[in-house]
């Protein structure tokens, strides 16, 4: 029996923004390959580049060289909205701000990116999933009626509801007050157990990362560290 | 439901998540695999999203909502309004023809073929109309009036009612009497009960004229009506041999019988007869082309308007989106492609455009009759609310493909706008796709032209006006940017509020170039406006009587000629008297003898050969008439006496294609004359005195029974007091029109036409007052922080104010020099080089419509910007 694909693979992935003598490299070479269902914490100062390495890596930005599959989708080459349609219904984010959209209720909030996959019965999955995140008794209230907190369970129930293959989170409690946080890493891997998928969590925040089965250390958007190897 | 997991929704409120892991997993197997996920997005999928994310009010969008209700609302107003005259004039075209067919003929009645023909189709109604004088009261200080003099038989009106303003409906007056229109009464000073002497014939005033049935068909004269018996102007002697009347037959048709079918059958039979025939469909045409017109002219200002709207729908749906740059960021790190993007915001404008339209339609319907009532009496009929099927649509199709054309830039622009936006603050700024803006930009464009041209009564206009709105506010939009880089390079003013007043015209995101052309453009209307109808009216005033003849004479018998200069000699030593004859006929054919075009045999009039068209004034004359000079071929001899000559205007000779030698074949008096072309004459036609297109050798005409007309100049500062007494009194057949009371008509109906256009055109400033408060609402939030900013530094409400007044005075003063360069250029133009007039602009009026279009700008700018002076520092501050 052959061992599963993994859910990422990359080869020498470099990132350059501006150009000419305003260029900056964001990454340098990174090689990586994560595998179906693990939990991983990308550490590392600000500005290492562990923010653009998940933006790489979950199709929001195009890398500028190197190659890159993900959960079996070759991501080099496509433009944005081919990764767009990549992501949809497979790649769950969860960021930092939260970014639910404000004039949307939580239910509409988690029953998006279903409704963007196609999937028919998304309303009845977003319901599921935001009991199952304990806020079935917020369904129909706005981002701006709810917490900090709140907002954040919306954000991972928006994620795993359509039950992507990979969940990226960049900094999921950096808004949050630390007895929050908890709360919402807790859930985030309870949800992560719950749908099997592969998580990668972006985070400054060494006893989260120790929660995680592999710690990658970035540093000048190269890796430092991998403490899978 | 079943599956779902367990948890506790209590235990997991914020800061109560222990536990969490040791809880049950929620058993919902995995949705559903995607199907055609990989696809655009379906539209109701689209519209789904689209709908959660749209204001149940619209906000955000109401920039867009207010400026397509403004345009479609201006442009279903128009539609509906000339819709309802038109039905109205075609509801009511039996009754004002006064039949259902009509014949008219010029200087002699009906034959006894003609009249039993007539009969023969139904009931008939017979009469004569001429222009002619009534006076009243006491010889010594006896009124005159020029009067239309409409002499009926006794079964008119055969359609319709004829009402006195004493509730009377009546028929022909009993003989001996006659009912006169209000004007004419006023005039004369005159009650019923009291006499009135037309051609010298008492008649007593038996009431005054409150409804004519038949007014609008009987075209235009001098004077107000006069009602008589049919057999008053013989017994006058008005229609002797040579007098300028006209006779009509008005047949009310027996049933079965077709209106368009009978006037057929009467044109073959009588084909050079020179009978003008009309059907009750076209029973006013002057009123309908009047109406025609109208409607065209204020459905290109309506477009203007929605033009400028635009501008607004353009400002308006940028900041809407740019204001939703985080969800449109969100929907992409959830799936959407560019495409979704595109469909879901462009499902949300086109749902505000539609509100918006609809409720545009609705108000237009519904203003209607303010507007009908606004317009008063430049309407000719008063017309009730009839919703034209036609209008109604196009307004709507006029305000979504602007909408179209103004919001898919930057539609289209957002739809650019990356995911990576929610990770990272800076991203590079979006350039405008001006490849993907070309198809919806251009499309929108052309379907609007496509729309325009085809609904146009006169296409060369209307691509005239479009091609000019076009380059005006590309102009406007030049001239816009030039004054924001002008602003940019003044040396900052020293006053820390003149100096932030005068930045925020030019700092990153002001509208000032977009506030420029949008009310730029209607204030430069308004200054247009001002000039030309000042320039007009002051020329109407100084320069139209200088050069004008004091006095017009019609059906001055030529027998008394001497008579007449004497009595005008007596009474005004020094007048100058120019007498022409004057005989009525309609050109039957032209061209080369031997194979000449028949005028009834043509089916369209060509361009600019209006002379074809029914009867017209003919003279003869020995010599060059004044003011005329030929371009072309010879004079006849005095005392010629070969084959009939004519001489041909220049201007007929272009349009028809005419050549010396050729021959012209009039019907005069029911006789076909023909003569050969001698020569081709350019006529002044600025020297306001008689001119004719056809001028004949007198061999050829003079045997005709005729009148003369004449023109009488006064000398500067010679008294004429009494000379239309005398003459009327020894001339009672004659009309005696003075020019100086003609001119004050003229000028009081130009002011009321001037005053009704100022009113159509103030929607385009209203439209530029909705961009500029769009722009003001576009800039709240950074405005917002510059005014808590400012009153954290110690800045007084009262020094907020001043800044605000400040800011929007110096562009107000911007505004008010491109409107008044603009508008006087462009109304220059019109006035010197179009009308070929004197530049007379009474510039008190012209600033006085100026200052009151600023006012109103600066009013709304002040009241758009009052809430940011109530702002509070320490609230704003935690909110921003």
């Amino acid at each position: 029996m052959t061992s599963p694909p993994p859910a990422i693979a990359a080869q020498n992935l470099t990132l350059t923004l501006g150009s000419g003598q305003a260029a900056v490299e964001i990454l340098r070479g990174i090689d990586l390959e994560v595998p179906q269902g693990q939990a991983l914490a990308l550490l590392g100062p600000s500005g290492s580049g562990k923010s653009s390495l998940m933006a790489v890596l979950s199709g929001l930005e195009r890398a500028t060289s190197g190659t890159l599959s993900v959960a079996g989708e070759n991501f080099s080459g496509m433009d944005e909205d081919a990764l767009a349609r990549a992501r949809r219904g497979r790649i769950g984010i969860v960021l930092q701000a939260f970014h639910l959209l404000p004039t949307m209720t939580a239910l509409e909030n988690v029953a998006t990116p279903m409704e963007l996959a196609g999937m028919p019965d998304a309303a009845s999955c977003a319901r599921a999933e935001l009991e199952a995140v304990g806020l079935g008794h917020r369904m129909t209230h706005y981002p701006a009626q709810l917490s900090g907190g709140e907002q954040q369970r919306v954000a991972i129930a928006r994620a795993i509801a359509p039950r992507p293959v990979l969940v990226f989170a960049d900094e999921p409690t950096g808004n949050l007050d630390t007895a929050t946080g908890h709360d919402i890493i807790d859930l985030l891997f309870a949800r992560h157990a719950e749908a099997g998928a592969t998580l990668l969590i972006v985070t400054h925040d060494h006893e989260l990362a120790a929660r995680c089965g592999r710690v990658i250390t970035l540093a000048d958007g190269r890796i430092a560290s991998d403490s899978g190897t | 439901m079943t599956g779902v997991g367990s948890f506790s929704p209590s235990r997991l409120r914020e800061g109560s998540g222990e536990g969490l892991l040791s809880e049950p997993r929620s058993t919902r197997p995995p949705p559903t695999p995607p199907a055609g996920g990989r696809g655009a997005l379906p539209w109701s999928t689209a519209w789904r999203i689209a709908r959660r994310d749209l204001s149940a009010r619209f906000r955000g969008l109401r920039l867009l909502l207010v400026c397509l209700f403004l345009g479609t609302g201006a442009l279903a107003a128009i539609g509906t309004l000339t819709g309802s005259i038109e039905s109205e004039l075609a509801a009511r075209g039996a009754s004002i023809l006064g039949g259902d067919i009509e014949a008219e003929v010029w200087q002699r009645g009906a034959t006894a073929q003609e009249a039993s023909a007539f009969s023969a189709l139904g009931k008939v109604s017979s009469g004569t109309r001429m222009q002619a004088m009534a006076t009243a009261g006491p010889q010594a200080d006896e009124c005159a009036a020029p009067i239309a003099l409409k002499a009926v038989d006794a079964s008119y009106p055969l359609v319709g009612k004829l009402r006195l303003q004493d509730g009377r409906a009546v028929g022909a007056p009993p003989p001996g009497s006659l009912w006169l229109a209000e004007g004419a009464a006023e005039r004369l000073g005159v009650a019923p009960g009291d006499t009135v002497k037309i051609g010298g014939q008492p008649l007593t005033l038996g009431g005054i004229v409150a409804e004519e049935p038949d007014a609008l068909s009987e075209g235009f004269a001098l004077g107000a009506v006069a009602i008589v018996r049919d057999d008053f102007p013989a017994r006058a002697g008005l229609t002797a041999p040579g007098a300028m009347y006209r006779t009509k037959l008005r047949v009310a048709l027996r049933p079965g019988i077709d209106p368009a079918a009978a006037v057929q059958q009467l044109q073959a039979r009588f084909p050079d007869a020179g009978l003008r025939l009309r059907t009750r469909d076209k029973a006013a045409p002057g009123a309908e082309r009047f109406i025609e017109n109208m409607g065209q002219f204020l459905v290109l200002v309506g477009l203007a308007a929605l033009a400028i709207a635009g501008i607004g729908i353009g400002g308006g749906v940028a900041s809407y989106l740019d204001a939703r740059r985080a969800s449109i960021a969100t929907l992409k790190v959830l799936g959407a492609s560019s495409g979704d993007i595109a469909r879901i915001y462009l499902l949300q404008i086109a749902a505000a455009a539609l509100a918006g339209s609809v409720a545009g339609l609705a108000a237009g319907v519904l203003v209607t009759p303010l507007l009908a009532s606004a317009l008063g009496k430049l309407l000719p009929v008063s017309a009730g609310l009839v919703l034209d099927p036609a209008a109604l649509p196009r307004a709507a199709a006029y305000g979504l493909l602007v909408a179209m054309v103004f919001a898919a830039p930057p539609l289209l622009r957002a739809r650019q706008f990356p995911a990576m936006a929610l990770m990272r603050s800076r991203v590079a700024p979006l350039a405008l796709p001006f490849r993907a803006m070309l198809v919806p930009v251009g499309l929108g464009l052309a379907a609007i032209v496509g729309l325009a041209l085809a609904s146009a009564a006169d296409m060369r206009l209307t691509a005239g006006f479009l091609v000019s709105t076009a380059a005006l506010l590309i102009l406007l939009a030049g001239l816009g940017g030039a004054i924001r880089r002008l602003t940019a390079r003044l040396p900052r003013p020293e006053n820390p509020l003149l100096r932030i007043a005068l930045v925020n015209l030019y700092r990153p995101g002001a509208q000032t170039g977009a506030l420029v052309t949008a009310l730029g453009f209607g204030l430069s209307a308004f200054v247009l406006l001002a000039v030309i109808e000042t320039s007009l009216s002051a020329n109407i005033a100084r320069k139209v009587p200088a050069r004008a003849p004091d006095y017009f004479v019609l059906d001055v018998p030529r027998d008394r000629l001497a008579e007449f200069e004497q009595a005008v000699h007596q009474t005004v030593p020094g007048a100058a008297i120019r007498a022409v004859p004057a005989l009525r006929g309609a050109i039957l054919a032209y061209g080369p003898a031997e194979r000449m075009t028949r005028v009834a045999d043509l089916k369209a009039i060509p361009e600019n050969a209006w002379a074809l068209r029914g009867e017209r004034g003919l003279t003869y004359a020995d010599e060059v008439p004044e003011g005329n000079s030929l371009t072309e071929g010879q004079w006849w001899a005095k005392g010629y006496t070969g084959v009939p000559l004519v001489s041909v205007d220049e201007k007929l000779e272009d349009a028809l294609g005419l050549k010396l030698g050729d021959s012209i074949t009039i019907s005069l008096l029911g006789v076909e004359r023909t003569a050969k072309i001698a020569s081709f004459r350019r006529i002044d036609w600025d020297s306001m005195g008689f001119n004719y297109v056809l001028v004949f050798s007198p061999n050829a005409i003079q045997d005709a029974p005729h009148n003369l007309a004449a023109t009488i100049d006064i000398p500067p500062g010679a008294p004429k007091a009494g000379l239309l007494r005398r003459l009327v009194r020894a001339f009672p057949a004659s009309s005696v029109i003075e020019t100086g009371a003609l001119l004050r008509d003229a000028r009081a109906l130009l002011s009321q036409m001037s005053v009704a256009i100022l009113a159509a055109a103030s929607v385009t400033v209203l439209a530029g007052i909705a961009v500029l408060l769009g722009a003001i609402a576009a800039a709240r939030a950074s405005r917002l922080y510059d005014t808590v900013i400012l009153r954290v530094l110690g800045a007084s409400r009262g020094q907020l104010l001043a800044l605000q007044v400040a800011e929007y005075g110096l562009l107000v003063a911007m505004l008010a020099g491109v409107a008044l360069a603009l508008g006087s250029g462009i109304g220059w133009l019109v006035i010197v080089k179009l009308f070929e007039f004197d530049w007379l602009p009474d510039w008190r009026e012209v600033f006085a419509v100026l200052g009151a279009g600023l006012a109103l700008v600066l009013g709304f700018a002040l009241a758009g910007s009052l809430p940011l002076l109530r702002a509070k520092p320490a609230q704003a501050l935690r909110d921003l």
